[in-house]
């Protein structure tokens, strides 16, 4: 196996970095369980996972998380925190 | 943040991307009405993963997870897995077509290591050897 490309898309960025997931999207302030947007918004869903499928073709750094803004979501939530040892 | 001091699993992509076939994977329990659910019985997870064959149904899907609210997901699967939308930038022809194989798992596990060096590896086969997929989506709850 030479490997796949793949791409991510985190809800919660910095419980999923801990995994050095090679490419990321983080769309900003989306739930968990909303990966791709809230049900029926077609048209949000399908920009998010462009913008997703884009970071493939993108230079991007290795182990990167891209954070995009999307306004039309509309209530955003604060993602969960990775908990500290100690 | 605290990111690992490990190197990143990094494959390059020299593709274009409207003549690239695409697979979804998904932590988020997501699997068909008629396969078995994943046990949320079991505290420890389960290890097991289900395929999600390219022409199903999205009415047919289904999600089996406890340590998320997957209520949307309940009303319109896309949220978490994507499948009518990659048909929809597939028919813009933003993408070249849908792989044969997509995969569903649970996303929760005390059994990391077990996780990590035998789910994973069954997956990453499953999508090099029979999905002829060139690239993936990720996606979690």
């Amino acid at each position: 196996m030479k490997g796949v490309p793949t791409v991510l898309i985190t809800v919660s960025p910095e419980v999923s970095a801990q995994m050095r997931p090679p490419r990321t999207l983080y769309p900003k302030g989306f739930k968990i369980g909303n990966s791709l947007g809230r049900p029926g918004m077609r048209e949000l869903q399908k920009q998010v996972l462009r913008d997703a499928l884009n970071l493939l073709t993108q230079d991007t750094r290795p182990g990167e998380t891209i954070t995009i803004e999307y306004p039309e979501y509309g209530e955003q939530f604060e993602p969960p925190q990775v908990k500290k040892l100690g | 943040m605290t990111f690992s001091r490990k190197c990143v699993p990094f494959t390059p992509f020299d593709r274009e991307l409207s003549k690239s076939t695409i697979a979804i994977v998904t932590a988020g329990g997501v699997h068909l009405r008629d396969q078995e659910p994943f046990n949320i019985a079991d505290e420890l997870g389960d290890l097991g993963y289900r395929e999600i064959p390219p022409d199903v149904d999205s009415s047919q899907l289904m999600v089996t997870h406890h340590h998320y609210d997957h209520t949307d997901a309940d009303e319109d699967i896309n949220v978490v897995f994507p499948i009518d939308v990659l048909r929809d930038i597939e028919s813009e022809g933003f993408i070249g077509g849908i792989a044969k194989k997509h995969i569903g798992y649970m996303g929760y596990t005390m059994q990391l290591k077990a996780m990590y060096e035998g789910t994973a590896r069954e997956i990453a086969n499953e999508i090099d050897k029979g999905s002829r997929a060139d690239a993936v989506v990720l996606t979690g709850g």
